[in-house]
């Protein structure tokens, strides 16, 4: 059977790449971390707070807000990459700007992905913060942004996880970069646009390898944002505050 | 001068009005009960005491301030004061953060911070507790470590809304020692809302009788426990409205 | 609620951050990077590849491409997102010099495209010299239910090339049942016909990497080949720097005369995949073909190659100078 060869091969193949130090294969890959993981950072950035401020405030059109939110989280890569190689192209209204088939181009189109999914995420987490906690940290003489930071420690797992989702949705995209960083070998090809170029032209076995390869860079950066999940659910940050201070209290 | 002042304040929410024209005085240093069947507006008038709401109508004098105002003056109003709930409201962190929380956002400084906690800490007889997740409390525990959040502020006022309304008796007399001894050790004053007659009876040196959001009737414990003057108090008083 | 955890956490966050979104390690941070807009083909056959070390050592650039069908390497170039065009559209091409968006075309190599289809053949055409003919005995035959045909649909040189062929058998094939547009590029589009048994038409460099990739499993084999009006040349156009400024019109200029020099045409001519050569040089003769002839711009183009120090292939020598001697 051919095509269990293909998978068996591909598995194989991935293997070989990884402990062979291919630095192509290295370099595609730090290319996808790097775009994926700075999107995802500042997809938080942005989208935690901007979901936040939309759980946590009443405003008219609220609901029209959510359902925009939640709409754009299933924005397709492609009609993204199409509308930022349009404005970013050479001749477009931000080609001034030299974006075009560069890694900083592929990072805005998935943080533009990444920010509805992280706000979308953030916005069902805090919104199922009980009241009674929001009134109780305004009683204790909160203001906002107090309020906001408190809430946001409420829900961190909320928060890791539309991290965790974001992240999955940027590495895995490749309708968006492909049309905006243009594959270009060495320089903006990432895992995801190397795999629908080895797939077309028939290298299947080369192409099943990146996958394996991308899906165990995903699953690295999952183990880590888990156990982060995990420690923070522990009082991660209680702890090593506490220790902190039993220590100054004894000097 | 006394410390609230309210003055026809009324409250309805969407469906139904929760006070009408209520006028009640909280003297400095006193325990003020607030007894009421359940719904009688109980906690809507602590909720409008620690300025987490606006009255519809109606003016409320905190220490002779007047308590309208930007969203800023009612914060450093409020900040004067502490407020424990009914159901603990504890964050989902370790016991010493809850009880500091209040003290951060402040902006004490960290070794304020921990004398204090722990001072507070060991006046609920909780000292030692610090490192535990606040999930992982017993009810009274959760509320004890509550009331030490409230504590630790050294407020002028501490507002309690029927704290100890689920909780078994030794925890409910832990609590209601705490709240003699802060109002005695400290002056701290006091207003307690609770539908248990007992309790107003054993803690307060006045009571105020609110029915269907209306203040019936304020006067000191013994006074109105034994002699009302509203026909609706007594009624209450010998168990004949029923919450 | 943790008053130092939070700028903590952004901090680290931010210098995250900073480190990943540094520029790229460039390896090669002196080199000038060339970008072609070109087509499937030239990309799936390995050609760009195979070229690259010797044009990147010789310029000490750096060449990448786009990988488009020659619908979407024209509209990219003609954004100017590119810095040349190697596409194989001869109508559009024309175009897109009558535009002004490009200024210097010469066809540069060639290939041929074959009518391939189930060894079963229902439709008759193995054989067939003329593929007007081919094409209608399909169309024929998927009225009648016993043939398919698989069209890649995307506007690439390969469907523009298969949808003359319809127009030369008068059949307008859109929306008929038994014609099916993949979308896609030549590899996906034969794997297709491969799984519907249909016939279809593919440059004959992917269609012998697959099938020497593939084996046994193809049931597909070659029915129509060697027809004129399957030749698949090749143009290479340069793009307008006054209307782009911003493109790296010189390193373009320099693969323009890499790949019409004696060098890049040989390179070319000495390009194979298992054992078969797939693109044949053809600058300065196309007429060895059956196109129109290029005179003038051959004449220009040599004129560089001789100034840039660089050789033009051997068959110009003779060609191009004697008229020149003799004027």
């Amino acid at each position: 059977m051919p095509g269990w060869e293909e998978l068996f091969y591909g598995v194989f193949r991935a293997l070989q790449l990884i402990f062979s130090g291919d630095p192509e294969i290295a370099r595609i890959t730090f290319l996808s971390l790097r775009v994926s993981g700075a999107a995802t950072l500042l997809g938080g950035i942005i989208g935690i707070p901007l979901g936040a401020t939309i759980a946590l405030r009443s405003f008219r059109g609220k609901t029209i807000v959510i359902s925009m939110i939640n709409t754009l989280m299933g924005l397709p890569p492609v009609l993204v990459g199409l509308i930022f190689y349009i404005l970013l192209s050479s001749t477009g209204p931000l080609g001034f700007l030299h974006l075009i088939y560069t890694p900083e181009a592929m990072m805005l189109a998935q943080l533009t992905m990444v920010i509805p999914i992280v706000a979308g995420v953030v916005i069902t987490s805090t919104s199922g913060i009980d009241v009674g906690l929001r009134e109780a940290a305004i009683s204790l003489g909160a203001d906002a942004l107090q309020e906001v930071r408190i809430l946001l420690w409420e829900s961190r797992l909320g928060l890791l996880t539309a991290l965790v989702v974001g992240f999955g949705a940027a590495i895995s995209e490749v309708g968006a970069i492909m049309i905006v960083g243009g594959n270009l070998l060495g320089y903006t090809r990432a895992l995801t646009t190397s795999i629908v170029l080895l797939t077309n032209q028939g290298e299947f076995v080369e192409a099943i390898a990146l996958g394996i390869i991308l899906l165990a860079l995903a699953f690295l950066v999952n183990v880590v944002l888990t156990c982060l999940q995990m420690k923070s659910r522990s009082g991660l940050f209680a702890q090593t505050r506490s220790t902190k201070i039993n220590r100054k209290v004894e000097v | 001068m006394n410390l609230v002042e309210m003055i026809g304040v009324s409250k309805s929410f969407v469906d139904k009005a929760a006070l009408k024209g209520v006028s009640l005085s909280v003297r400095r240093g006193e325990i003020l009960s607030i007894i009421g069947p359940s719904g009688a507006g109980k906690t809507t008038l602590l909720r409008l005491i620690n300025l987490l709401i606006y009255p519809d109508e109606g003016k409320i004098f905190f220490e002779g301030v007047d308590t309208e105002g930007s969203e800023q003056h009612r914060r450093t109003l409020r900040r004067r004061m502490a407020m424990v709930f009914q159901h603990p409201a504890l964050f989902d962190a370790s016991v010493f953060d809850n009880v500091a929380l209040g003290l951060r956002i402040r902006g004490f400084s960290e070794r304020a911070v921990v004398e204090k906690v722990d001072e507070a800490l060991r006046y609920v007889g909780l000292s030692g507790l610090g490192r535990r997740r606040a999930a992982t409390l017993s009810a009274g525990e959760a509320q004890r470590v509550s009331l030490a959040r409230a504590l630790v502020l050294e407020p002028k006022l501490l507002l309690l809304d029927e704290p100890t309304a689920n909780l078994d008796p030794p925890n409910v007399a832990a609590i209601e020692n705490v709240v003699k001894r802060v109002n005695s050790d400290s002056k701290i004053t006091v207003v307690f809302a609770t539908h248990n007659l007992l309790q107003a009876k054993r803690l307060s040196d006045r009571v105020a009788f609110l029915w269907m959001g209306e203040l019936v009737e304020v006067g000191e414990t013994s006074e109105l426990f034994e002699n009302p003057k509203d026909e609706r108090t007594s009624l209450y008083l010998s168990g004949r409205i029923i919450y | 609620m943790n008053g130092k955890a939070l700028p903590v956490i952004v901090g680290a966050l931010a210098v995250i951050l900073i480190t990943l979104s540094s520029p790229t390690i460039n390896l090669s941070p002196s080199r000038s990077r060339l970008v072609i807009a070109t087509t499937t083909s030239t990309v799936d056959s390995g050609l760009l590849e195979y070229l690259k070390p010797y044009f990147d050592s010789r310029f000490n650039a750096d060449m990448t491409w786009l990988y488009l069908g020659t619908g979407q390497a024209i509209a990219v170039a003609s954004r100017g997102d590119a810095d040349i065009l190697l596409i194989h559209d001869r109508v559009r091409e024309d175009a897109f010099v009558n535009s002004g968006s490009g200024v210097h075309r010469v066809t540069v190599m060639y290939n041929d495209f074959v009518v391939i289809g189930p060894k079963s053949d229902p439709a008759g055409i193995k054989g067939c010299t003329n593929v007007t003919v081919a094409f209608k005995k399909i169309a024929e035959a998927g009225e009648q239910g016993s043939a398919a045909f698989v069209s890649r649909g995307d506007k690439s040189g390969t469907n523009a090339l298969e949808l003359r062929m319809w127009a030369g058998a008068d059949v307008s094939p859109r929306g008929k049942p038994w014609y099916i547009e993949t979308g896609q590029g030549m590899s996906p589009t034969i794997r297709v016909s491969n799984e519907k048994q249909a016939y279809t038409v593919s440059d004959r460099g992917t269609w012998g990497k697959l099938k020497s990739k593939l084996g046994d499993t193809l049931g597909l084999q070659i029915l129509v080949e060697g027809d004129a009006a399957l030749l698949n040349p090749y143009g290479l156009i340069n793009l307008n720097p006054t209307r782009y400024p911003n493109i790296n019109s010189d390193l373009a200029e320099k693969f323009f005369l890499f790949m019409i020099s004696d060098e890049g045409q040989g390179l070319i001519e000495r390009f194979e995949v298992s054992g078969q050569q797939l693109f044949f040089p053809v600058f300065g003769k196309p007429e060895s073909i059956g196109l129109p002839s290029e005179k003038a711009e051959v004449q220009f183009w040599v004129q560089k190659l001789r100034e840039e120090g660089m050789k033009p292939p051997s068959w110009i020598q003779s060609d191009s100078q004697v008229p020149s001697d003799r004027v």
